[in-house]
């Protein structure tokens, strides 16, 4: 203490020896940073002398200077600014905000914060600027193409529609599972689940028919702060069991010390399909029978040239509409010493692309944060509604015309005029009335959109309560409880008169209901103390998670009375209902030791153990470890001003993953009567009793480096993870007496590559221009499976001739099997890879796989994924610009596959239908085949005679079912986003009431530049499910959307 | 001070842990019993039910491939027209055996053997095998001895280790019946809907399931055994109150889960008439309206065939006045085939009901059709107009019409489907249970014009036949047959005919009695002067001497219709090859149509060839091949040849060199 005292007494003589040579004047400042709101609390040095202030809170400072100085201007988390003293009398500096700079803080597990160098493994943070350039609804569309290593899969164009984010690959193959990391907000997971509600036998839904929410998309995106993505089991492992596929950590955004500030903005969008299917227009409905017969009692379109006297209907372009949205926020946030507050609150509202749809989502937010002393207590609070009116899309209902929305649209045929879809008496127009059961025809889209009602709705609330308590300056306590809960109802009503099983002509009515409720409890202790250049840290944790989700379906069909759409209005023999609940509970004990000397060496060891509710009692306890460390070899090389920081990272982690809730028995179905006695017997999927944790085991390798003083910036890391014991409930031969049976089967490995180069190619007054280039890549593979299993099916996702499918044995991940032509063989009877087709002499046509032995046909993994962003800064104006960059990764293009099926492919114009040539070798005897089909001959194959025309249609529907014919390896270069802001504040002469106004045009997916020849090739059909999922197949989704957003945004 | 706060914190982690064991045991599911839990008894009528639907599916199909039903839809059109056969009819048999049946068999077999319940331990034997020899008659070879037990990956067996597997089953049932129950144990009654506990009828059944099967065998002239077969029907149904047969209802419109099918109602009918695809085959029709070239019509076969209202006149307020009955005739896939060959294989037209006069122009650019078009119209009765090629009709208000341009598909009316309506799928809450006739539309029920009054085994109140004493009589028949004997063969023969009379008989009164005849005259009692000319006629042999095999196979035929049996039977004397022993052609008629396109399955040249002929399905292509693709090639690496379709099952090889050759 003496010595102190003594140092300041000497410090304060210095300066006052010194000021007294100077010529001094007053100056005054303000310090901005990059996004133009004040610094608060920066530092303002003179170089060489030891004078210097901070700014306050509007960022303003006050110094005495001499003209000459040097004003060395810094604050934490920017790069240190030197402004040069001259005759003017003010200093408006902006401070550039610093990436893994020195001394930089990121957000950890278990919210802990630690300095970047510390960490022995990769996180990728991005502040909310970053995030508001494209601004999403959905946080996480806003990630795409900005962190190395993150794969984002966007459901659909439809408004309300979800997203999903896998983190270096998925660990586990089959569909319940969840690839998707762990969100955790403000300290509390938060759900991110997307809720299948009903079920296809009694209101139809399924993932691939309706648009589905990921639950993520309840967060306000403006109210974030900041988001860091932990990758890797090593930064993840303290999470524990819910952990194994990553982390994205959310904090969203607290009050500052000083005024009270209002933040309003308002932004209103137009988006559009950015690119449709094509269609022929040439050819009317029709199908030839094998004789040559025509039969017009369909909705192919394989019939007659179309005469030019008739009309051609678009009824493709006609159905699409532009979506709008209205995007309007407020916050009010302030605080003093010992506490501050935020409070917001928004509303979003968005007409999709599809007549009829919507999405309107509204949240409010508190948080708060006080302190007592040693006490430190904060506490925060969200609540939203989100509504979402959809429509039936792609498969229909069971028992029904077997289209959705979108089944229709792509397969009307271009002479009817799909508008015309309803007669004076409000009864479904049909063409084929009549001829064709109401239950065997297709419904017509505009009746889906109009007459039937799909919702979703769901409201959230969440909230958390943290205590800190500091028991001495080296130990504190933090005990925190979070809460989670949602309410989603569904409501499905399918019109009278639709294509559905006659007991369901008189329409049909379902409401689901899920109540999702989690509280977590977490009581940490945490001790900091140092011994010469030794720093150390010791955290000991425990934690308790209870998840109760509670399902009801009630369901009936016949309305009574015709127009009351209600439950009461249909009789008690018809009305049935389901019950659900869930729980699942988890105990977790854990504990992270950390040494560091001298800022050179870090060293970082934890352990967990888990106790699962989900798994059998005897294995219901595991543990795993992690030990991770960095060193900072840059503090060895003195002032080497190329190489300014540079430090290599290793980390090494094992994550234990439990299982479902009740997947250790097998359960039966609800009972039936008949005759008086009761039915009762097994569910299709098979419970295990002897269920193992999933252990995943990976290793990290990687490397920070800054050269000239951070102007270029290097992040590279190598990773390697194998998951081992994967529990899975995959589909299985139905011989085994069950659909699905829960398993340990298997391992998944994943490996890859990241890395991130960040520049400022120019940094001067007026001019600055920020550059990050960001490239991944990773190969996902399954390990050795079941024995006797060559293909592992997670999902449902089986569309045209392709299903997707992991490859047991070193085998892709995210493989794709499929129908494929055979090729000729060689003199050893091996099949030549490039060779000619063969052709069946039988047919006449090319000799296809069995669909029984469908072989892999692609790998829907890209080869690498990049993203490259740019900001320039010209005077008051931004722009900003992000291409998403991807190579390679297998696409199958099942809209083409199903039009040309029905026969509105512009390929199948080829020849203009009165001719195809089949070419290739004999499949019996091996010599040349070749023939050519002429629309007016016939052909007489074994005893069948066949017309030419049928012969043309065989031959289409032999392409079709060819995987390859739709399958490309998808390249593209997407302008994911260009922003422009204007900031008008400076214009705003000594305005009192508004602090600064700025206006932002931006458009997202203005451009796409790409060799796949379908609608957007950023697709995956039925709603990305889980498991290795269904991600690269494009089956009659709703196209994807680009839009154009302006927006104002006004600070008071 | 600072002491106390330790203790505290470890007072509060010494207690959570203690109670954290129990407040972990929450992994069971509060909602739904598990199969641990399930009563045998609430087990049985489970897989009755299911059985009867698996069993449903696969006659109603193989029925479409032994020429019993024309079906208009693609994959069942296949197996009844084109010969083109599709693997889309491999799941369904598969799938409801499988995965709604055979684990609920195993589950009920090992609780019933902890309880003593010695019953539901053999009745729990009797599925086994006829789930399997049902599943053996189809697809040759699959999973079994590892199979229905969660195995993600079961090895399959081959034809010989099933068939063997299901007799010993057998024989167990049959000493099992023969115990008496532990105590306590639940009395076979209580979950038996299909014989209500009656165990001397369970022991007919194994005894004449083993008959059933032992006749499988007559093409082994090693393990064919004439008098084990006759020892078996001695101790089998003797008359038709043995039958064992379970109960169709339409009491509910409760569906169920894996199909959405009815629960209630009869299996054959949630295939062969739940929708408006399928019509009766002119092979079948013949036989019931020209058996034996006779001429006589089979007084079975208004039961059999469905008719339709025409010449329908309503009265003021819509409702039928005047009406005749047009009885359907058969779709011609094996003949001449005139109607299939001018619009296609698929291409017959269901009928639809003009709530209006109705008027349809059809262009003829054919003189000829032209000709022949106007011609049948004018027979008819039929208002119309000519006007050069076009030739517009009136169907007047209440008519049963084809609405379509298509002068060809005009006259599909003459095919009546086989559809029938239950409460769980006619969508008229209206229709009252007793009237199970299709209606076209609710206009055309509210009017009372039946669109088709429904075939005899396939409505939803019909019996599903699991055993009968006339099947008895026909294996009967065929092994005296085979012995030479045919004084017995033909009592037996007789007797078989007669069961099946009387038998319908039976069920017809009692429809009649329960209402249904009120809207439905097909389902009223045979006339019995018409049964007593019948079996007098040509139509029936009239003597031993002339019995010939076909003789008894096709009266077998005949009382089997909707029935796996039939293509058994067909397999057993190569259909129409006319090979098999010295008994002729048994089948006549029964060929490849002028639409057939099934070279690439059925790969054989000549009716002689086995792979001439339709021999048994592809395994489920998805669900079983691919999924488990390595054990299923390994036993067959032909399972995903196209001609697999083509291959005899064990059973249907003289040897089993014949056998273990085709699998080579």
């Amino acid at each position: 203490m003496r010595k102190l005292v003594t140092a300041l007494f000497v410090l304060l003589f210095l300066q006052l020896s010194q000021t007294t040579f100077a010529q001094e004047r007053t100056i005054t400042g303000t310090v901005l940073s990059d996004d133009n709101t004040p610094i608060v609390g920066a530092s303002v040095l003179i170089k060489g002398k030891t004078s210097g202030t901070q700014t306050d809170p509007d960022g303003k400072f006050t110094i005495t200077a001499s003209p000459g100085d040097i004003l060395v201007i810094s604050a934490v988390g920017f790069t240190t600014f030197d402004v040069k003293v001259g005759n003017s009398s003010t200093i408006s500096t902006t401070l550039q905000r610093a990436e893994g700079e020195l001394g930089e803080v990121v957000v950890t597990a278990l919210g802990i914060k630690k300095e970047r160098k510390a960490l022995g493994y990769s996180v990728s943070d991005l502040d909310a600027k970053e995030l508001m350039k494209n601004k999403n609804t959905n946080v996480i569309n806003s990630l795409a193409g900005k962190v190395p290593g993150v794969n984002i899969t966007q459901f659909s164009g439809a408004a309300g529609a979800g997203a999903s984010i896998t983190i270096r690959g998925g660990n586990s193959t089959s569909e319940g599972r969840q690839n998707q990391p762990l969100f955790v907000v403000d300290g509390i997971i938060y759900d991110n689940s997307t809720s299948v509600t009903g079920n296809t036998g009694t209101d139809g839904l399924s993932r691939s028919n309706t648009t589905y929410s990921n639950r993520i998309m309840d967060i306000n995106p403006e109210d974030i702060q900041s988001l860091s993505v932990l990758k890797g089991a090593a930064a993840a492992a303290l999470y524990g069991s819910r952990a194994a596929d990553g982390v994205v950590i959310i904090t969203t955004k607290q009050g500052q010390e000083g005024r009270v500030s209002v933040n309003v903005n308002s932004k209103v969008s137009t988006s559009w399909a950015n690119k449709l299917p094509e269609v022929q227009t040439e050819f009317g409905p029709g199908v030839y029978s094998s004789n040559g017969v025509l039969n017009d009692i369909t909705y192919d379109s394989w019939g007659q040239k179309i005469p030019s006297d008739s009309t051609i209907y678009d009824n493709i372009g006609n159905f699409f509409q532009h979506g709008i949205v209205y995007d309007n926020n407020v916050n009010v946030s302030g605080g003093s010493k010992n506490g501050s507050f935020y409070l917001s609150g928004s509303n979003f509202k968005q007409t999709g692309i599809i007549p009829g749809t919507d999405y309107d989502k509204t949240t409010f937010r508190f948080n708060g944060e006080q302190k007592y002393g040693r006490l430190t207590l904060n506490a925060n609070a969200a609540y939203s509604i989100a509504n979402t009116d959809r429509t039936l899309t792609t498969a229909g209902l069971y028992g029904g015309g077997g289209n959705g929305a979108m089944g229709g649209v792509y397969s009307w045929p271009q002479t009817f005029n799909m508008k015309n879809y309803i007669n004076l008496d409000g009864t479904q127009y049909r063409k084929f009335e009549g001829t064709i059961d109401l239950e065997n025809d297709k419904d017509n889209p505009y009746w889906i959109v109009n007459e039937d009602d799909l919702t979703s709705k769901t409201n959230r609330f969440t909230g958390g309560v943290n205590g800190n308590f500091k028991i001495a300056d080296w130990w504190d306590i933090t005990g925190r409880l979070g809460y989670d809960q949602y309410n989603t109802n569904d409501y499905t009503y399918i019109a009278p008169g639709s294509a559905v099983i006659p007991l369901y002509q008189s329409g049909r009515l379902s409401k689901d209901r899920i109540g999702y409720s989690y509280i977590v409890t977490t009581l940490m202790s945490n001790f900091h103390k140092s011994f010469g250049d030794f720093d150390t840290h010791l955290m000991l944790g425990t934690t308790a998670e209870n998840t109760e989700i509670t399902s009801q379906n009630y369901w009936g069909y016949n309305f009574v009375t015709a127009g009351t759409i209600s439950f009461n209005n249909i009789g008690n023999e018809n009305k049935f209902f389901t019950d659900g609940t869930t729980r699942k509970r988890l105990v977790g004990a854990y504990g992270e030791f950390g040494v560091s000397y001298k800022d050179l060496i870090y060293l970082t060891a934890t352990g967990r153990n888990d106790w699962s509710s989900t798994l059998p009692i005897e294995n219901r306890s595991y543990f795993y470890p992690s030990l991770s460390g960095s060193f900072v070899f840059s503090q060895l090389l003195t002032n080497n001003h190329i190489l300014s920081f540079g430090k290599i990272r290793a980390s090494w982690a094992q994550v234990g993953k439990d299982a479902n809730p009740y997947a250790t028995n097998t359960y039966v179905w609800a009972p039936y009567t008949i005759d008086g006695y009761t039915l009762v017997g097994n569910q299709w999927s098979a419970g295990n009793p002897i269920l193992k944790p999933e252990i995943q085991d990976a290793w990290e390798v990687g490397g920070e480096f800054k050269f000239l003083n951070g102007r270029i910036g290097l992040d590279y890391t190598y990773y390697h993870s194998q998951t081992k014991n994967q529990i899975g409930q995959p589909r299985l031969a139905q011989s085994g007496g069950f659909i699905f049976s829960t398993l340990n089967s298997g391992t998944v490995i994943n490996k890859g590559m990241e890395i991130a180069i960040t520049g400022k190619p120019i940094v001067k007054k007026d001019f600055s221009w920020d550059a990050m280039l960001n490239f991944s890549y990773n190969k996902g593979s399954l390990g050795a499976f079941i024995p006797g299993i060559a293909y592992f099916y997670p999902t449902d996702a089986q569309f045209g001739t392709v299903r997707a499918a992991s490859i047991p044995n070193g085998g892709a991940f995210l493989a794709m099997i499929g129908r494929r032509v055979m090729h000729e063989v060689d003199k050893d009877g091996n099949e030549i890879a490039n060779g000619r087709y063969k052709v069946d002499p039988t047919t006449g046509l090319y000799l296809l796989s069995s669909t029984a032995n469908d072989q892999p046909v692609g790998n829907r993994e890209p080869d690498f994924i990049a993203g490259f962003s740019n900001t320039f800064q010209y005077k008051k104006f931004t722009l900003s610009f992000l291409l998403d960059i991807r190579k390679g990764g297998d696409v199958y293009n099942g809209t083409e596959f199903a039009l040309v099926t029905n026969g509105l492919s512009k390929k199948t114009l080829l020849n203009d239908r009165q001719s195809v040539t089949v070419n290739g070798v004999n499949s019996v005897t091996g010599e040349d085949f070749t023939q050519t089909y002429e629309a007016d001959q016939s052909y007489t194959i074994g005893s069948t005679t066949y017309s030419g025309q049928a012969m043309i249609q065989n031959y289409w529907a032999n392409y079709a079912q060819n995987s390859y014919n739709f399958i490309t390896s998808v390249n593209w270069v997407k302008l994911r986003s260009l922003s422009l802001t204007y900031d008008f504040t400076s214009m705003l002469h000594n305005q009192k009431v508004i602090k600064g106004i700025s206006a932002t045009a931006v458009g997202t997916n203005l451009a796409t530049w790409t060799n796949y020849k379908g609608m957007d090739p950023e697709v995956s059909a039925a709603g990305g499910t889980g498991g290795s999922g269904s991600t690269g197949i494009d089956y009659l989704g709703v196209p994807a959307v680009a839009s154009f957003t302006f927006g104002v945004n006004l600070t008071f | 001070m600072k002491n106390l706060k330790y203790i505290i914190i470890g007072c509060v982690l010494v207690i959570s842990f203690a109670s954290c064991k129990k407040w972990l045991d929450v992994n069971t599911d509060p909602d739904n019993p598990n199969n641990q839990s399930v009563l045998i008894q609430n087990r049985l009528p489970w897989i009755e039910h299911f059985y009867m639907y698996s069993a449903g599916v696969a006659n109603y199909r193989t029925a479409c491939q032994a020429g019993v039903y024309y079906a208009i839809a693609a994959a069942q059109n296949t197996f009844s027209t084109t010969w083109q056969c599709s693997n889309a009819n491999s799941t369904t048999p598969y799938q409801t055996w499988f995965v709604a049946v055979s684990s609920n068999v195993i589950d009920m077999y090992n609780k019933a053997e902890k309880q003593g319940a010695y019953h539901y331990m053999a009745a729990a034997d009797v599925y086994h095998a006829l789930g399997f020899m049902q599943m053996l008659d189809i697809y040759g070879e699959m999973p079994y001895t590892e199979a229905a037990t969660g195995n993600p990956s079961p090895k399959p067996d081959d034809g010989k280790t099933i068939y063997n597997g299901c007799m010993a089953k057998l024989n167990e049932a049959i000493s099992l019946f023969s115990k008496t129950q532990e105590a306590g144990a639940p009395a076979l009654s209580a979950g038996d809907y299909m014989n209500n506990g009656d165990v001397s009828k369970w022991i007919k059944l194994c005894w004449g399931l083993k008959a059933r099967y032992m006749l499988k065998l007559s093409k082994k002239s090693d393990l064919y055994n004439a008098d084990s077969i006759l020892y078996c029907l001695s101790q089998g149904p003797q008359s038709n109150a043995d039958n064992t047969v379970v109960p169709g209802f339409n009491n509910s419109t409760v569906t169920d889960f894996l199909i959405q099918d009815p629960v209630v109602t009869n299996g054959n009918f949630n295939y062969a008439a739940y929708g408006s695809n399928q019509r009766i085959s002119q092979y079948y029709y013949n036989l019931l309206t020209n058996m034996r070239g006779s001429g006589v019509t089979d007084p079975r076969m208004s039961k059999i065939v469905p008719a339709a209202m025409s010449n329908v006149k309503l009265d003021a307020n819509h409702h039928v006045a005047s009406y005749t009955w047009n009885r359907s005739i058969g779709v011609d896939s094996y003949g001449p085939s005139t109607r299939l060959l001018k619009g296609g294989a698929t291409s017959i037209t269901t009928a639809t009901y003009a709530t209006a006069n109705k008027d349809i122009k059809y262009t003829i650019a054919d003189a000829t059709d032209l000709a022949n078009f106007i011609a049948s119209i004018t027979a008819a009765g039929k208002t119309f107009v000519v006007d050069g090629n076009n030739v517009t009709v009136t169907y007047p208000a209440g008519s049963i019409y084809i609405n379509n341009t298509n002068y060809v598909r005009a006259g599909d009316t003459v095919y009546v489907n086989l559809r029938s309506s239950a409460l769980a799928t006619s969508g008229n809450p209206d229709q009252p249970p007793t009237d199970v006739s299709w209606y076209p539309s609710i206009d055309a029920f509210n009017a009372g014009v039946v669109g088709s009054t429904g075939s005899f085994q396939v409505r939803p109140v019909s019996d599903q036949e699991i055993l009968t004493y006339h099947e008895m009589c026909f294996i009967k028949a065929e092994v005296y047959m085979r012995q030479g004997d045919a004084g017995n063969a033909y009592t037996a023969y007789m007797a078989g005919i007669q069961a099946n009379l009387d038998m319908m008989q039976t069920k017809l009164n009692e429809w009649q009695g329960a209402g249904y005849t009120a809207t439905n005259p097909d389902m009223a009692p045979m006339n019995p002067d018409d049964i007593s000319a019948y079996l007098l006629s040509d139509a029936v042999c009239q003597s031993a001497g002339t019995l010939t095999m076909s003789d008894i196979m096709l009266q077998k035929y005949v009382a089997m219709g909707c029935s796996i049996e039939n293509w058994n039977d067909m397999r057993r004397f190569d259909f129409s090859a006319g090979d098999v022993g010295s008994f002729g052609v048994v089948y006549p008629g029964y060929q490849r149509g002028p639409l057939f396109t099934g070279q690439t399955q059925l790969t054989g040249g000549s009716p002689t060839d086995p792979r001439y002929w339709m021999r048994r399905w592809a395994l489920p292509p998805t669900y079983e091949i691919n999924y488990n693709s390595i054990n299923t090639l390994a036993l067959n690496p032909h399972a995903i040849d196209p001609n697999i379709w083509s291959m005899p099952v064990w059973w249907d090889c003289a040897t089993d060199d014949e056998y273990y050759g085709f699998l080579k």
